[in-house]
């Protein structure tokens, strides 16, 4: 699987967590480019990623997170890719 | 440790201020000022105050060091703040300028006055104010002058004015330090709170009597991440949370390890006695104190030690609120507003110098909320049921209007918010509302999830509840819609349904 192809699915799933259609996502977007995603999604959000996925963030790992690019590195490593 | 009760907050700071100039005030998005930088820019933003007859200054809500130095400045210099939020709709702020009369607003480079829309205000921008020196000589206040004015959410949709006198905010931190907290000019300090809220006040306020150190967070996403980030990056010894902040970050509990705080105060919403459990495992050190008060009473009034070991006091699962600040006189009081003595649950009166003398301009809210007992005292009616146990603790049912009557029986909504979340393995946030269907009241229950099984719920439900508070109907809603202050919107998500 390859960086572009999760950064869609992402954009599906915060599209389902916002309760809007698919959001296009770049590897530069922040949270507070996004309308809507704030503590609350951004906690929804990150369960549905791992859900998803199958895996499990820590704190540590989330919290280093600051854009779309960083959480597809994230789930890239997790998924052992 | 304070050892008396004449003690004035803005002498505290002013001393300790001078007394630990060179040590950090505050740490704002990671850049450290100390308190030589703070009252400097307080001075240099009271410089600008020089219509005296100005007494009301409007503060453009934001985490700076120029927004926290604008409200030492209004304070020091006598006058009263009111925060404005960027976040607000213009028409509430708009209306918040016209209760108030404010002509000056104080804000930094990234809000002007494009948020209000067209208004007649004169805005300045403290991010230009060059910091000032020198000994000047602070004004001299009246205690009967306001120090601030809170704006919390009317039920006509017009903001309610709160406004705390000197004397209130005094007699608050009197009795907040004679709590014995064990704080000095080492301890770091947490401010999460917004500027509209009034724990801000204290999280702003009293860190600076005693030379300590503030960590602030502002109003970002994932502000949950960021709170906990800093309780164990920064090694914060004394943090005041909400429960909403506790439910989203509870997944990680066991992910941090914060051996370094001293106190938890739980703020600002009722706090599940699970969740502190939870949590007092990553905070092996840490006393949890719950700390009730409603704007009106300014800040806090009561508050509840939880110990140790042993049960937690409360009821339907809700953490107490435990016994009143000295000076504070609770009672509970029944519909004639007497004074019940039986233990039985009645509304919470409190009364005292805290106690606010009534709402901005509003005689008549002022009226329905302040009002003489038979004892001759002046309460404030708080609308929240409560009961006093055996050992004159107070215990928190929930709000006045969370309870209901139907077939004749009265029902706390909570109860059955705690059934659900109970049968839910306290996984799920759980709203109960009521609302009259062809005459008759149904009851409705709101769980916070995508997927639930409604219909185990509901089986469930019948082995923990009596039949006539079973709800009518499950709905599912996530996420839940949460005020500025971070608290869950009841009135919302009732009004999703019954609109």
């Amino acid at each position: 699987m390859y960086t572009i192809e999760i950064q869609k699915e992402l954009g599906g799933i915060l599209g389902k967590v916002l309760k809007k259609e698919d959001i296009e996502l770049d590897q530069n977007t922040k949270a507070s480019d996004v309308p809507g995603w704030d503590s609350l999604t951004n906690m929804l959000f990150i369960n549905e990623i791992e859900k998803h996925y199958k895996i499990r963030f820590s704190f540590r790992e989330i919290v280093k997170i600051t854009n779309v690019g960083e959480l597809c590195s994230a789930i890239l490593s997790k998924l052992g890719k | 440790m304070c050892v008396n009760n004449n003690k004035d907050i803005l002498n505290d700071i002013i001393n300790a201020s001078e007394k630990f100039s060179g040590n950090d005030a505050m740490v704002i998005d990671g850049i450290h000022y100390s308190y030589r930088d703070l009252i400097g820019k307080a001075k240099g933003i009271a410089a600008f105050f020089n219509d005296p007859t100005e007494r009301i200054i409007g503060i453009i809500a934001e985490n700076k060091i120029e927004t926290y130095a604008s409200i030492l400045a209004t304070l020091l210099t006598g006058r009263t703040y009111v925060i404005l939020h960027p976040a607000y709709p213009p028409e509430r702020n708009i209306g918040i300028i016209q209760q108030t009369g404010i002509h000056t607003i104080l804000h930094s480079k990234k809000y002007d006055v494009g948020i209000l829309g067209s208004n007649r205000t004169r805005w300045f921008c403290t991010s230009d104010i060059s910091s000032a020196s020198g000994k000047d000589k602070w004004t001299k206040t009246e205690s009967k002058d306001y120090a601030y004015i809170i704006f919390t959410s009317g039920s006509t949709g017009i903001p309610k004015g709160v406004p705390i006198s000197r004397k209130n905010l005094n007699a608050f931190y009197n009795a907040y330090c004679n709590l014995g907290w064990n704080l000095d000019s080492n301890d770091r300090l947490l401010q999460m709170f917004e500027l509209t809220f009034d724990i801000s006040v204290v999280s702003f306020l009293y860190p600076l009597t005693i030379g300590a150190c503030e960590y602030t967070v502002g109003n970002e996403t994932a502000k949950y991440l960021k709170v906990f980030d800093i309780l164990e990056t920064e090694h914060i010894s004394f943090a005041s949370l909400t429960a909403s902040i506790l439910q989203l970050f509870s997944p990680y509990f066991q992910d941090v390890f914060l051996p370094d705080l001293k106190y938890v105060g739980l703020t600002a919403e009722a706090t599940n006695a699970d969740m502190v459990k939870k949590l007092s495992k990553s905070a092996p050190n840490a006393l949890f104190v719950n700390l009730y008060g409603p704007t009106e009473s300014t800040i806090f009034c009561t508050a509840y030690f939880l110990p140790k070991e042993g049960e937690i006091k409360g009821h339907n699962g809700t953490v107490a609120i435990g016994k009143p600040f000295e000076d504070i006189t609770a009672m509970i009081a029944d519909g004639n507003g007497e004074k019940i003595t039986d233990g039985s649950q009645g509304e919470l009166w409190v009364s005292g110098p805290q106690i606010m003398d009534g709402y901005w301009n509003n005689p008549e809210k002022t009226s329905e909320a302040i009002v003489t007992a038979s004892d001759g005292k002046v309460y404030y009616r708080t609308g929240d049921i409560c009961y006093m146990d055996n050992e004159s603790d107070i215990i928190y049912c929930g709000r006045g209007d969370s309870q209901v009557k139907i077939q004749g029986f009265r029902i706390e909504l909570g109860e059955i918010e705690y059934a659900a979340r109970k049968f839910l393995n306290n996984e799920c946030n759980a709203v109960a509302f009521a609302t009259p269907t062809d005459g008759m009241m149904e009851l409705h229950l709101v769980i916070e999830a995508d997927k639930c099984d409604t219909e185990s719920l509901m089986e469930g439900l019948r082995h923990l509840l009596p039949g006539y508070m079973m709800p009518k109907t499950i709905h599912l809603l996530k996420p839940f819609p949460t005020n500025t202050n971070n608290k869950i919107d009841r009135k919302a998500i009732k009004e999703t349904y019954t609109k």
